[in-house]
Protein backbone atom coordinates (compact mmCIF):
# COMPACT_ATOMS: atom_id res chain seq x y z
CA UNK A 1 0.00 0.00 0.00
CA UNK A 2 1.29 3.36 -0.84
CA UNK A 3 -0.10 6.79 -1.08
CA UNK A 4 -0.51 6.56 -4.81
CA UNK A 5 -2.84 3.52 -4.53
CA UNK A 6 -4.88 5.18 -1.79
CA UNK A 7 -5.39 8.27 -3.89
CA UNK A 8 -6.32 6.28 -6.96
CA UNK A 9 -8.90 4.34 -4.98
CA UNK A 10 -10.37 7.44 -3.37
CA UNK A 11 -10.59 9.35 -6.61
CA UNK A 12 -11.91 6.62 -8.86
CA UNK A 13 -15.08 7.54 -10.69
CA UNK A 14 -18.30 6.26 -9.17
CA UNK A 15 -21.74 6.03 -10.74
CA UNK A 16 -24.21 8.66 -9.44
CA UNK A 17 -27.20 7.35 -7.45
CA UNK A 18 -30.36 6.78 -9.42
CA UNK A 19 -32.31 9.98 -10.11
CA UNK A 20 -29.43 12.23 -9.09
CA UNK A 21 -29.30 14.03 -12.41
CA UNK A 22 -33.04 14.62 -12.40
CA UNK A 23 -32.93 16.09 -8.91
CA UNK A 24 -30.08 18.42 -9.82
CA UNK A 25 -31.95 19.65 -12.90
CA UNK A 26 -35.16 20.15 -10.90
CA UNK A 27 -33.36 22.24 -8.31
CA UNK A 28 -31.65 24.44 -10.82
CA UNK A 29 -34.72 25.00 -13.05
CA UNK A 30 -36.05 28.60 -12.96
CA UNK A 31 -39.82 28.65 -12.13
CA UNK A 32 -41.68 31.29 -14.19
CA UNK A 33 -42.90 34.17 -12.02
CA UNK A 34 -46.56 33.48 -12.76
CA UNK A 35 -46.24 29.96 -11.38
CA UNK A 36 -44.82 30.98 -8.01
CA UNK A 37 -47.27 30.48 -5.11
CA UNK A 38 -46.24 33.73 -3.48
CA UNK A 39 -47.21 35.63 -6.64
CA UNK A 40 -50.61 33.95 -6.67
CA UNK A 41 -51.10 34.81 -2.99
CA UNK A 42 -50.28 38.49 -3.61
CA UNK A 43 -52.60 38.60 -6.66
CA UNK A 44 -55.44 37.01 -4.69
CA UNK A 45 -54.90 39.46 -1.84
CA UNK A 46 -54.97 42.44 -4.20
CA UNK A 47 -58.10 41.15 -5.92
CA UNK A 48 -59.89 40.74 -2.58
CA UNK A 49 -58.71 44.18 -1.44
CA UNK A 50 -60.08 45.69 -4.65
CA UNK A 51 -63.44 43.89 -4.59
CA UNK A 52 -64.38 44.01 -0.88
CA UNK A 53 -64.86 47.81 -0.61
CA UNK A 54 -66.96 47.76 -3.77
CA UNK A 55 -69.19 44.97 -2.45
CA UNK A 56 -69.46 46.70 0.93
CA UNK A 57 -70.43 50.00 -0.68
CA UNK A 58 -72.99 48.26 -2.91
CA UNK A 59 -74.54 46.47 0.07
CA UNK A 60 -74.59 49.73 2.07
CA UNK A 61 -76.33 51.49 -0.80
CA UNK A 62 -78.91 48.69 -1.08
CA UNK A 63 -79.58 48.81 2.66
CA UNK A 64 -79.83 52.61 2.53
CA UNK A 65 -82.42 52.55 -0.25
CA UNK A 66 -84.40 49.87 1.61
CA UNK A 67 -84.28 51.84 4.88
CA UNK A 68 -85.21 55.11 3.11
CA UNK A 69 -88.25 53.43 1.52
CA UNK A 70 -89.31 52.16 4.93
CA UNK A 71 -88.90 55.62 6.45
CA UNK A 72 -90.97 57.18 3.66
CA UNK A 73 -93.67 54.57 4.16
CA UNK A 74 -93.67 55.19 7.92
CA UNK A 75 -93.95 58.96 7.42
CA UNK A 76 -96.66 58.42 4.84
CA UNK A 77 -98.72 56.26 7.22
CA UNK A 78 -98.23 58.90 9.92
CA UNK A 79 -99.40 61.64 7.56
CA UNK A 80 -102.51 59.70 6.53
CA UNK A 81 -103.37 58.92 10.15
CA UNK A 82 -102.97 62.56 11.18
CA UNK A 83 -105.18 63.67 8.29
CA UNK A 84 -107.84 61.04 9.10
CA UNK A 85 -107.90 62.13 12.74
CA UNK A 86 -108.12 65.78 11.70
CA UNK A 87 -111.09 64.93 9.46
CA UNK A 88 -112.82 63.08 12.30
CA UNK A 89 -112.41 66.05 14.61
CA UNK A 90 -113.74 68.42 11.93
CA UNK A 91 -116.75 66.15 11.31
CA UNK A 92 -117.46 65.98 15.06
CA UNK A 93 -117.20 69.73 15.34
CA UNK A 94 -119.58 70.27 12.40
CA UNK A 95 -122.01 67.77 13.96
CA UNK A 96 -122.02 69.55 17.28
CA UNK A 97 -122.57 72.93 15.63
CA UNK B 1 -85.04 53.52 55.11
CA UNK B 2 -85.00 57.03 53.64
CA UNK B 3 -82.26 56.01 51.22
CA UNK B 4 -84.37 53.06 50.06
CA UNK B 5 -87.38 55.34 49.49
CA UNK B 6 -85.29 57.81 47.52
CA UNK B 7 -83.85 54.94 45.49
CA UNK B 8 -87.33 53.64 44.62
CA UNK B 9 -88.58 57.16 43.87
CA UNK B 10 -85.77 57.56 41.37
CA UNK B 11 -85.81 54.07 39.92
CA UNK B 12 -89.55 53.56 39.39
CA UNK B 13 -89.85 56.29 36.71
CA UNK B 14 -86.57 55.10 35.22
CA UNK B 15 -87.93 51.57 34.85
CA UNK B 16 -91.23 52.90 33.58
CA UNK B 17 -89.40 54.71 30.77
CA UNK B 18 -87.43 51.71 29.68
CA UNK B 19 -87.53 51.06 26.00
CA UNK B 20 -90.71 49.47 24.72
CA UNK B 21 -90.42 46.38 22.60
CA UNK B 22 -92.51 47.28 19.57
CA UNK B 23 -92.15 43.76 18.26
CA UNK B 24 -94.58 42.75 21.02
CA UNK B 25 -97.26 44.52 18.93
CA UNK B 26 -96.70 42.17 16.02
CA UNK B 27 -99.25 39.73 17.46
CA UNK B 28 -101.90 42.37 16.72
CA UNK B 29 -101.44 41.57 13.07
CA UNK B 30 -101.63 37.79 13.37
CA UNK B 31 -104.92 37.75 11.41
CA UNK B 32 -104.28 40.80 9.26
CA UNK B 33 -104.82 40.66 5.53
CA UNK B 34 -102.39 43.53 5.03
CA UNK B 35 -99.69 44.75 7.35
CA UNK B 36 -96.81 47.18 7.64
CA UNK B 37 -94.22 46.53 10.31
CA UNK B 38 -91.55 49.18 10.34
CA UNK B 39 -88.79 49.49 12.89
CA UNK B 40 -86.08 52.06 12.20
CA UNK B 41 -83.57 53.04 14.85
CA UNK B 42 -79.86 53.61 15.36
CA UNK B 43 -77.59 53.25 12.35
CA UNK B 44 -80.39 52.02 10.07
CA UNK B 45 -82.40 55.19 10.72
CA UNK B 46 -79.31 57.36 10.18
CA UNK B 47 -78.68 55.53 6.93
CA UNK B 48 -82.32 56.02 5.89
CA UNK B 49 -82.27 59.77 6.57
CA UNK B 50 -78.94 60.13 4.79
CA UNK B 51 -80.60 58.65 1.70
CA UNK B 52 -83.38 61.25 1.76
CA UNK B 53 -80.98 63.36 -0.26
CA UNK B 54 -81.50 66.54 1.72
CA UNK B 55 -78.76 67.57 4.14
CA UNK B 56 -81.16 69.87 5.94
CA UNK B 57 -83.88 67.27 6.26
CA UNK B 58 -86.01 67.89 9.36
CA UNK B 59 -85.94 64.16 9.98
CA UNK B 60 -82.18 63.97 10.56
CA UNK B 61 -82.66 64.22 14.33
CA UNK B 62 -85.11 61.33 14.63
CA UNK B 63 -83.96 58.58 16.97
CA UNK B 64 -86.64 55.98 16.40
CA UNK B 65 -89.49 55.31 13.99
CA UNK B 66 -91.85 52.45 14.75
CA UNK B 67 -95.01 51.74 12.79
CA UNK B 68 -97.42 48.87 13.03
CA UNK B 69 -100.38 49.17 10.67
CA UNK B 70 -102.78 46.29 10.13
CA UNK B 71 -105.89 45.90 8.03
CA UNK B 72 -108.30 43.03 8.64
CA UNK B 73 -110.84 41.33 6.41
CA UNK B 74 -113.58 41.50 9.02
CA UNK B 75 -114.16 43.07 12.43
CA UNK B 76 -113.06 41.39 15.67
CA UNK B 77 -109.79 39.98 14.38
CA UNK B 78 -107.58 41.69 16.93
CA UNK B 79 -107.82 42.21 20.65
CA UNK B 80 -108.17 45.82 21.78
CA UNK B 81 -106.34 44.77 24.95
CA UNK B 82 -103.20 44.11 22.88
CA UNK B 83 -102.89 47.89 22.62
CA UNK B 84 -102.81 48.33 26.41
CA UNK B 85 -99.03 47.86 26.81
CA UNK B 86 -98.18 50.54 24.24
CA UNK B 87 -100.75 52.90 25.76
CA UNK B 88 -99.24 52.26 29.20
CA UNK B 89 -95.76 52.89 27.82
CA UNK B 90 -96.76 56.21 26.24
CA UNK B 91 -98.50 57.15 29.47
CA UNK B 92 -95.30 56.41 31.40
CA UNK B 93 -93.46 58.86 29.15
CA UNK B 94 -95.87 61.57 30.32
CA UNK B 95 -96.37 62.94 26.82
CA UNK B 96 -99.33 65.24 26.24
CA UNK B 97 -102.42 63.61 24.81
CA UNK B 98 -103.56 66.23 22.33
CA UNK B 99 -106.28 64.19 20.61
CA UNK B 100 -108.59 61.56 22.05
CA UNK B 101 -111.47 60.76 19.74
CA UNK B 102 -113.83 57.93 20.58
CA UNK B 103 -116.87 57.17 18.45
CA UNK B 104 -118.79 54.01 17.56
CA UNK B 105 -116.03 51.58 18.45
CA UNK B 106 -113.28 53.66 16.92
CA UNK B 107 -110.56 55.41 18.85
CA UNK B 108 -107.87 57.84 17.77
CA UNK B 109 -105.27 59.09 20.16
CA UNK B 110 -102.38 61.43 19.42
CA UNK B 111 -99.64 62.13 21.91
CA UNK B 112 -96.82 64.66 21.71
CA UNK B 113 -93.77 65.39 23.76
CA UNK B 114 -93.55 69.16 23.72
CA UNK B 115 -90.12 70.75 23.98
CA UNK B 116 -89.15 74.42 24.27
CA UNK B 117 -88.83 76.58 21.13
CA UNK B 118 -91.78 75.00 19.31
CA UNK B 119 -90.08 71.65 19.01
CA UNK B 120 -91.25 68.13 19.68
CA UNK B 121 -89.41 65.24 21.29
CA UNK B 122 -91.78 62.71 19.88
CA UNK B 123 -95.13 61.89 18.34
CA UNK B 124 -97.31 58.85 18.92
CA UNK B 125 -100.56 57.77 17.29
CA UNK B 126 -102.76 54.92 18.44
CA UNK B 127 -105.74 54.43 16.15
CA UNK B 128 -108.08 51.48 16.40
CA UNK B 129 -111.02 50.81 14.12
CA UNK B 130 -113.11 47.70 13.58
CA UNK B 131 -111.00 46.51 10.65
CA UNK B 132 -107.87 48.59 11.04
CA UNK B 133 -105.35 49.30 13.73
CA UNK B 134 -102.35 51.61 13.55
CA UNK B 135 -99.64 52.40 16.04
CA UNK B 136 -97.06 55.06 15.17
CA UNK B 137 -94.26 56.02 17.52
CA UNK B 138 -91.68 58.56 16.39
CA UNK B 139 -89.02 59.81 18.76
CA UNK B 140 -86.45 62.51 18.19
CA UNK B 141 -86.19 66.23 17.99
CA UNK B 142 -88.39 67.77 15.30
CA UNK B 143 -89.86 71.23 14.79
CA UNK B 144 -93.64 71.48 15.11
CA UNK B 145 -93.67 73.29 11.76
CA UNK B 146 -92.00 70.25 10.17
CA UNK B 147 -94.96 68.07 11.08
CA UNK B 148 -96.74 69.86 8.25
CA UNK B 149 -94.01 68.66 5.92
CA UNK B 150 -95.29 65.13 6.40
CA UNK B 151 -97.89 66.03 3.83
CA UNK B 152 -96.66 66.37 0.34
CA UNK B 153 -93.16 67.75 0.75
CA UNK B 154 -89.85 65.91 0.85
CA UNK B 155 -91.01 63.48 -1.76
CA UNK B 156 -93.08 61.54 0.75
CA UNK B 157 -95.44 59.65 -1.49
CA UNK B 158 -99.06 59.02 -0.85
CA UNK B 159 -99.62 55.82 1.11
CA UNK B 160 -102.09 54.53 -1.46
CA UNK B 161 -99.31 54.58 -4.05
CA UNK B 162 -96.84 52.88 -1.74
CA UNK B 163 -99.31 50.43 -0.31
CA UNK B 164 -99.02 47.82 -3.01
CA UNK B 165 -95.27 47.77 -3.62
CA UNK B 166 -93.63 48.59 -0.33
CA UNK B 167 -95.98 46.87 2.04
CA UNK B 168 -94.72 43.43 1.28
CA UNK B 169 -91.12 44.66 1.45
CA UNK B 170 -91.69 46.34 4.76
CA UNK B 171 -93.19 43.19 6.22
CA UNK B 172 -90.45 41.01 4.82
CA UNK B 173 -87.72 43.12 6.40
CA UNK B 174 -89.14 43.14 9.85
Amino acid sequence: MNLEDDLRRALRPEAAPAGFAGRVVAKTRVIPIWRRPVVWSIAAGLAVAAVVPGVYEYRRHERGIEARDQLLLALSITRVRLEQTKEKIEQDTRHKL
Amino acid sequence: MKIALVFFAVMIPAFAQQKFDFKSLDRLGANAKESSNITLEGDTLKLATSFLGDDKSPFKSLTGVYVRAYEFAKPGQYKESDLDPVRAYIKSLQWSKIVDVKESGETSEIYLQALPNNRLGGLAIVAAEAKEVTVVFISGNIAISDIGKLSGNLGIPDMTVLHGSSKADAQKKD
